[in-house]
């Protein structure tokens, strides 16, 4: 009570500005929620297992290989190289916030972080390992051995490997990006530019996509709802089917997960195919592709300084 | 039998706590509180389930913008079904089977529901997307107009009106999508095309995004209804209710068991019960049979214990006639050994005496006669007879010899009396023996036990002094005492005689024989005899005392036995004692100590 008081001084102290702290914004965007708490053993475990290449079959890959952290959770190629040095079929996204998505991997192939772990592991492009090697070389290693023994009941198993990258990744947010300072009540977190940006882009219907808490992944979209983007863009190939290929329903040709727009300032290029290597230029093709309209001038650039700051931090520091 | 009995009896209520175990186990307690929360679960799912459906409305009517409420159910259903499930699941629960086909049902139809709702948020957000544009891109092309010359704004005054009728039309669409106005907007569309030619560059681009949209909303919208259509015929509550008729009338079945399960259980109780009440009584009357068997055997021990008692005594009583029948025995033994020894001493008694008659008889100092008879016929001339006569000149010489003779002779008597003499005293000793015997039942009298130390040294004096033994007395303060008289002599002379033949081959120092008389803690009388004879042999120790030991050419071998049977009639013992070959032994004789009247 005490303590409200004071902070209801110090308020009125500071003036205005702080006082409309106190009230988040209604907004069709949200912040992010508190990082969850997990068992500290299991979130260690998992960032060991992230960085230790023993995970592909030639020792060459760890996740973190193509998961940079410090190049905001991918990695700057359009497509990363697997482990036998050929690229992968699509880009690679960020890990970061992944655990927020509703669906793993462009396609939705994957509802869980545990099952998107699998895929990777043994991936014939990514990692192209086998369980039942990786576990037996996590197994052997005595210091692994003994941790994981330490956190899980029954040691090193297949799901413990993947609860632990799993419990690692749901850990991997990066909170107090400008963007969420605004949305909690601070509005002078954002400049009047990046505010008219974020206007443009609730006008224009970017929201009708990228909303929510991870600003987009909670649901598919067909890529190219107002014109054919693969017949524009050329060479169509199998990964550009999208969802498709995972449902067979012929709703589902191109039809993509909507990817997070957080941090997407520092994930460069983009799109499934890695094809806009700049934001601006994802911003057009996501105009006239996905709403089908011309946008005035300025607006593009308006909306790219809006995305940047929903750019958070890792660690304490900024992406 | 009754092995067989009990073991049916423990069998039956063994099968009996078994059963009434089984029963509790299975009455349905638990079954019926996780009923309870089966029936929570399906609430909370229904309550998810209709949350999903709200904002599904909430989305198609554009009240808001955020999808995560339309994943987020999703979540929180499939954690209450996991548990649902983890309950329901449980074997025994329901009728084979069918629990998995509803739950079969029920993941089908979420996972329909979910494709659904998928496609909802697809096509809804684009349908929104374009639905809010449409103001926009009326406002666009009016204002195009607006800026267009008068002149060519007449012309084009139509097509205005045309694309408002249009946007209107597509409005009137996003409200009921029937196929009339679905005709309406698809005529619009057409003249805007027609109307298209006639346009300028700025106002057909937005005629142009216009017409897209309004396309996009005439192929978005009856697909957005026909998705919340399918959503809505997606029976999932209904199956969740179907799921919990199910749970009820599992559980009424579970009820009626559970009241008949009560029922076997009170029946099973009671005669588990009446069994344990049973063996109650069993026990007690056990215990009486116990406690009866008890005192039985405890009446039959105090008889026996009685009837050992007597037969002890009768035995002592046996043993005691026997003992004085053996004592009898011994007598007539001892009597025989006594006359053997007595007859043989008499023997040599005898022969002595026969010895010593015959001597006598031939004796030399006949001779001594016959030259007393030349002497007196020759009294008025003997100087002259002893000088002149042939006879008379022999007879100095001859009565010379004579002394000679006789001195002889009379020595050798002297020593056949000595030996004579030797023999009496054996006999004396037998008899004393035998004596000592024959009033062995006598009565205690009182006695002085120094005197009794002296009678015994005196009927041995003859002996000691002959054998140079020289007597030690210490004799200690001994008050007068009751005592048995001939006991005491027999063991005392027996122990004096025996020192002194012990000490018969010493002959390198003085031969010193000690006897001591004392009470010991004022209730033993200790008498003993110490020599320093010849001693006794560690392997001789324990024979010494037995009937017929002797060492002695001549022994009988009964004194040291009859000694220790003595002492035991007088409730006492007799020890013996030595270091060894050499050195001599001591006999210790001790009595319980009982004062003559008069002694303090
Ligand atoms: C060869 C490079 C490569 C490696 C190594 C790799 N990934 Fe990925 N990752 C990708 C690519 C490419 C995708 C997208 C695949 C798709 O969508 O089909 C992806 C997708 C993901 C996603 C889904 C993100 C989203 O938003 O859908 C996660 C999470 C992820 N990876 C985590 C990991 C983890 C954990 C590891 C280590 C076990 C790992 N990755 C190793 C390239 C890699
Ligand atoms: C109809 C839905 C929809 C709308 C409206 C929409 N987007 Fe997208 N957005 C997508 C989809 C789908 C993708 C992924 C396409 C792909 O790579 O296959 C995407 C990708 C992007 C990306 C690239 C992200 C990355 O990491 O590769 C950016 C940036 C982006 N959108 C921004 C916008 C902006 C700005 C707007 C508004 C002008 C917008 N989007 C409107 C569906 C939409």
């Amino acid at each position: 009570m005490a303590l409200h008081g004071l902070t209801l001084a110090l308020g009125l102290l500071v003036g205005m500005s702080v006082a409309a702290h106190a009230a988040p914004l209604d907004e069709p965007l949200k912040p992010l929620p508190p990082i969850p708490t997990l068992d500290p053993k299991r979130v260690q475990l998992g960032l060991r297992l992230f960085n230790d290449p023993r995970l592909s079959v030639n020792n060459t890959l760890s996740c973190a290989s193509c998961h940079r952290l410090d190049k905001g959770g991918a990695d700057d190629k359009p497509f990363s190289l697997g482990f036998d040095g050929k690229p992968v079929e699509v880009n690679t996204p960020t890990v970061f916030n992944a655990g927020l998505n509703f669906h793993q991997f462009w396609d939705g192939r994957v509802d869980t972080l545990e099952e998107q772990v699998h895929i990777v592991v043994t991936s014939p492009a990514e990692m192209g390992s086998t369980w039942e090697s990786v576990v037996k070389r996590i197994a052997d290693d005595p210091g692994y051995a003994k941790d994981f023994n330490d956190a899980y009941p029954d040691g090193v198993t297949k799901p413990n490997i993947q609860g632990a990258l799993a419990d690692y990744e749901r850990t991997l947010q990066t909170p107090n990006s400008r963007f969420d300072q605004y949305l909690l009540g601070n509005t002078d977190a954002l400049t009047p530019r990046e505010k008219f940006g974020y206007q443009r882009f609730k006008e224009y219907g970017c929201i009708a996509c990228h909303q929510g808490v991870n600003i987009g992944g909670n649901m598919f979209q067909k890529f190219g709802i107002m014109g054919d983007y693969f017949v524009d863009r050329g060479n169509p190939t199998r990964a550009d089917e999208g969802r498709f290929n995972i449902t067979g329903d012929e709703n589902d040709h191109q039809v993509f997960k909507v990817p997070s727009l957080r941090n997407v300032a520092v994930t460069a290029p983009y799109f499934h195919d890695g094809s806009a290597p700049t934001l601006e230029r994802a911003v057009e093709v996501m105009f006239k592709y996905q709403l089908g309209r011309e946008p005035l001038k300025n607006d593009t650039t308006l909306i790219v300084e809006f995305l940047k700051t929903l750019t958070g931090e890792w660690e304490g520091k900024p992406l | 039998m009754t092995v067989l009995r009990r073991l049916g009896l423990a069998f039956i209520g063994v099968l009996l706590a078994g059963i009434l175990l089984f029963m509790y186990i299975n009455s349905g307690a638990q079954q019926a509180a996780s009923y309870i929360e089966s029936r929570d679960l399906i609430r909370l799912l229904k309550q998810q389930d209709a949350i999903w459906d709200n904002e599904i409305l909430k989305s198609r009517i554009a009240l808001t913008h955020n999808y995560d409420p339309l994943v987020s159910p999703l979540h929180e259903m499939a954690r209450l079904w996991q548990r649902l499930d983890a309950i329901e699941a449980e074997p025994g629960r329901h009728g084979p089977s069918l629990w998995e086909a509803q739950r079969d049902e029920y993941l089908k139809l979420v996972k329909e529901k979910t494709r659904l709702v998928e496609q909802f948020k697809s096509h809804n957000a684009v349908l929104r997307n374009s639905l809010a544009f449409l103001p926009t891109g009326e406002d666009d092309i009016q204002g195009q107009f607006a800026r267009l010359p008068d002149t060519y704004r007449l012309e084009l005054q139509n097509v205005a009106i045309d694309t408002y009728d249009l946007l209107l039309s597509s409005m009137e669409f996003a409200q009921l999508s029937s196929p009339d106005i679905a005709a309406e907007v698809l005529l619009g569309l057409n003249q805007l095309e027609v109307n298209k030619e006639r346009l300028p560059e700025g106002l057909l681009n937005s005629v142009e995004v216009l017409r897209r949209h309004i396309g996009v909303i005439l192929r978005e919208q009856p697909k957005v209804n026909e998705l919340l259509t399918g959503i809505e015929m997606v029976p999932l509550a209904d199956r969740l209710d179907t799921i919990t008729n199910l749970l009820e009338k599992d559980q009424a079945k579970a009820a009626a068991k559970y009241e008949r399960n009560h029922v076997y259980l009170l029946v099973f109780a009671t005669l588990l019960v009446l069994i344990l009440i049973w063996l109650g009584i069993r026990l007690i009357r056990s215990f009486a049979e116990i406690k009866r068997v008890n005192n039985a055997l405890q009446t039959a021990n105090d008889e026996l214990e009685q009837r050992v008692e007597e037969r002890t005594r009768q035995l002592k009583d046996t043993q005691s006639e026997l003992m004085d029948t053996a004592r009898q025995a011994g007598m007539a033994e001892i009597a025989t050994n006594v006359l053997h020894n007595v007859g043989n001493v008499l023997n040599s008694v005898n022969i002595s005496a026969d010895l010593v008659s015959r001597k006598l008889r031939s004796s030399k100092a006949l001779g001594l006669g016959k030259a007393m008879q030349l002497i007196n016929e020759h009294t008025d001339d003997l100087g002259h007879f002893l000088t002149e006569d042939a006879k008379g000149k022999l007879l100095p010489g001859y009565l010379n010899q004579l002394v000679e003779a006789i001195a002889s002779e009379q020595q050798s008597l002297t020593d056949e009396l000595a030996q004579l003499s030797k023999s009496v005293d054996h006999i004396k000793d037998i008899v004393a023996t035998q004596q000592s015997y024959a009033g062995a039942n006598s009565l205690l009298e009182p006695l002085v036990v120094s005197e009794l130390l002296e009678d015994a040294l005196r009927m041995n004096s003859g002996a000691l002094t002959r054998h140079h033994v020289t007597v030690i007395k210490e004799y200690g303060d001994v008050p007068r005492i009751m005592g048995d008289k001939h006991r005491l002599l027999l063991i005392l002379i027996n122990l004096i005689s025996n020192a002194k033949y012990a000490m018969a081959g010493v002959s390198n120092h003085a031969r010193n024989m000690t006897l001591k008389a004392d009470v010991v803690d004022g209730e033993t009388l200790q008498i003993s005899v110490k020599d320093e004879g010849e001693g006794i042999p560690e392997e001789n120790m324990t024979r010494i005392f037995a009937h017929g030991f002797t060492t002695r050419k001549e022994g009988h071998g009964f004194g040291l036995h009859s000694c220790a049977l003595a002492a035991i009639e007088m409730n006492g013992h007799l020890t013996a004692h030595s270091e060894g070959p050499g050195k001599g032994a001591t006999f210790q004789l001790q009595v319980p100590l009982k004062l003559a009247e008069g002694e303090p």
